[in-house]
């Protein structure tokens, strides 16, 4: 049949390459109302939440929120003094001083049902600058990767899909690694760790900025086994990952100085990182 | 009488089973829980082409299996391909499963779930890390679960709104 044969030369066109990308994007754009309405029942719930909710809730939250914000406020306080010592020491170093990133917060919209795949819908898309490959934050950690831009939605894959891998250090001693997916909501699994590496259960693995993708510096997740078998060749470490991919409503995209400027499809990392999705 | 009547019904049909496909469940259920969502596509697109086989043709249905693809974030074309070829058995056969009861039609909705989620399964495997697991039965059994219930809500439907 001539529809199979499309449908095959389409399937292997998409899974090689990105030519079919802007095509993708079209039908995102005329299908991403669905993943809109199919929310709408818990956006209607939370609003309904929230002006129901009583007035003593409020007060509580409110003094939690309060509290919550003198602690971040003495840490951002620290926080300045550090970056300017920072600056001094790069400085005195002759290293080029890192910029800041900046990040634009965007709502999860839906999340994609098969039980196979960890990706979530946002509701920022091209006509807000989102590109491919952006990294996707949320507040305690690093959340993903856009993996699909549409007009005024996009798709991000999550760092615990079975198809993403994230360059990483632990933030201890810089021991660098490859912290890939697993397909389990709260693990990850560092790849190729060779057995004497100094690796403890507690150390916390940050983005290592190598590859290019992801920003320096965010925590990806805490490690919770270290297995050494003396038959195997690598050690088998396994980590928590950081973000609550399963709670946060709102995630922060990156933009990153360095990764603002277009790139062409294949970006050549640095070292060989199987961090492409697909 | 006009011979094609009530399209809107049957898109509307398709929409909210794509709806229902992507409803997210509560947060904090456990992952195995969505393998226990039946092929709402597969059951709707079964119920069209089998009771009005001239409306609903392959090209229509590999066309909504292309949307179906981006929305489930899946290589482009395989659900086309699978909708197409559902389309195509079941046109083949459709004075045969007209004739059948209920419970011979979910049999039928079995095998044809069966099908197309092991066809989805074998390319997220080819195309990415994809794991193949004998899970595939469950939605299959579901849809079969759920098939008495969706026939009758498009029968009611289909009547109400004479779609011919």
């Amino acid at each position: 049949m001539a529809l199979a044969i499309v449908s095959a030369l389409l399937m292997t066109i998409d899974v090689n390459s990105r030519l079919l990308q802007p095509m993708r994007s079209v039908l995102a754009t005329i299908i991403s109302p669905i993943y809109v309405i199919a929310e709408s029942p818990y956006h209607v719930s939370r609003e309904a939440r929230a002006t129901l909710s009583t007035r003593e809730s409020l007060m509580a939250e409110n003094t939690q929120l309060e509290q919550r914000n003198l602690e971040l406020s003495t840490m951002a306080q620290q926080f300045v003094a550090l970056r300017e010592e920072n600056a001094r020491l790069r400085q005195l170093l002759g290293s080029r001083q890192r910029l800041g990133a900046e990040v634009l917060v965007a709502e999860l919209i839906g999340v994609i049902p098969s039980p196979n795949t960890y990706q979530v819908e946002i509701d920022k898309g091209a006509a807000d600058g989102v590109f491919i490959g952006q990294a996707v934050i949320d507040a305690e950690g690093l959340f993903g990767q856009v993996v699909e831009v549409a007009q005024f939605s996009s798709r991000v894959m999550l760092v615990i899909d079975a198809a993403h891998a994230v360059p990483v250090q632990v933030n201890r001693n810089d021991f660098r690694s490859i912290a890939a997916g697993t397909g389990r909501t709260d693990r990850l699994e560092l790849e190729y760790v060779p057995v004497t590496a100094d690796i403890r259960v507690g150390d916390l693995l940050v983005s290592s900025g190598l590859g290019g993708h992801f920003p320096r510096g965010y925590p990806v997740g805490e490690v919770t086994a270290v297995v050494v078998e003396p038959t195997m060749t690598y050690a088998q470490v396994t980590a928590k990952p950081s973000a609550a991919l399963d709670r946060s409503r709102h995630v922060l995209l990156v933009y990153d100085a360095k990764t603002e400027q277009p790139k062409d499809a294949d970006p050549a990392p640095a070292d060989p990182v199987p961090e492409e999705p697909k | 009488m006009n011979p094609t009547r009530g399209g809107w019904v049957i898109l509307l049909t398709i929409v909210i089973a794509m709806l229902l496909a992507v409803v997210h469940l509560p947060a904090g259920t456990p992952a195995w829980v969505g393998w226990l969502r039946p092929s709402w596509l597969v059951l709707v697109v079964f119920y069209w082409v089998m009771a009005l086989p001239h409306r609903f043709g392959m090209i229509s249905a590999w066309i909504t299996g292309l949307l179906v693809d981006v929305l489930y974030a899946d290589p482009l074309g395989v659900n086309g391909f699978c909708l197409a070829a559902l389309t195509y058995v079941t046109w083949s056969f459709y004075e045969r499963f007209r004739m059948y009861s209920v419970a011979q039609q979910g049999v039928v909705v079995f095998l044809l779930v069966l099908g197309t989620e092991f066809i989805r399964m074998c390319a997220q495997w080819v195309s990415r890390d994809g794991t193949l697991s004998f899970w595939v039965f469950v939605p299959a059994a579901a849809s079969t679960v759920a098939w008495p219930l969706v026939a009758m809500v498009l029968r009611r439907i289909r009547y109400q709104f004479s779609v011919e």
